[in-house]
């Protein structure tokens, strides 16, 4: 990436798969890591919350 | 809509845009390539407000008359759309949407949490305000 890259955040997603007991149900746990290009960033570098937002153009 | 929270929380909150065109939108990915461009330029933000002015005009003529219209130099907007400088980027921001289970959009996450398609003011500002009582 041209500009600089740091990691943004690990974004957690859960999902559960189910056996078949529930006394067998396991959870896993996907960290998703996302590149931040300041560039394409507004607002303030320190600032505490951050909206990621994907979205299409067409 | 989201300038608004920008304003209302300035200095609290922050907004990335990623990329994600979606697979049936054919001409919307060389849009996305073609706002990072236009960022190389320092003129992200106008370039990605026109496309979404202009949607869904985005055959390679039209993203060069925006780029003009905008006071981009034309030859190295053209070498940098036609040479797919941004391909890879934009092709990363999809894998990472992908991993997310983005399936449509828009698509946000407010520091995780998920909100999904075009949501009212007051949805982001409930949102915004956990995310900020969370952090104290």
């Amino acid at each position: 990436m041209r500009a600089l890259t740091r990691w943004l955040w690990l974004a957690s997603l859960i999902a559960s798969l189910s056996g078949l007991a529930p006394a067998l149900a396991q959870i896993t746990e996907t960290e998703v890591r996302l590149t931040l290009d300041p560039v394409m960033a507004k607002g303030s570098p320190t600032a505490p919350v951050i909206i990621v937002e994907f979205s299409d153009y067409q | 809509m989201l300038d608004q929270i920008l304003t209302e929380y300035r200095g609290k909150v922050r907004l990335v845009y990623k990329d994600f065109p979606l697979p049936g939108h054919t001409l919307a990915r060389p849009a996305h390539e073609a706002a990072r461009c236009a960022g190389a330029v320092g003129k992200y933000w106008e370039y990605h407000d026109r496309l979404f002015q202009a949607q869904p005009n985005f055959e390679r003529a039209d993203l060069l008359r925006y780029a003009s219209d905008l006071g981009i130099p034309a030859e190295p907007f053209v070498r940098c759309l036609d040479g797919g400088r941004f391909r890879g980027l934009v092709e990363a921001d999809i894998q990472q949407g992908r991993l997310l289970d983005v399936t449509g959009t828009p698509m946000f996450l407010i520091n995780g949490q998920r909100i999904e398609g075009a949501a009212p003011f007051e949805t982001f500002k409930a949102v915004v305000d956990e995310a900020l009582r969370n952090i104290r």
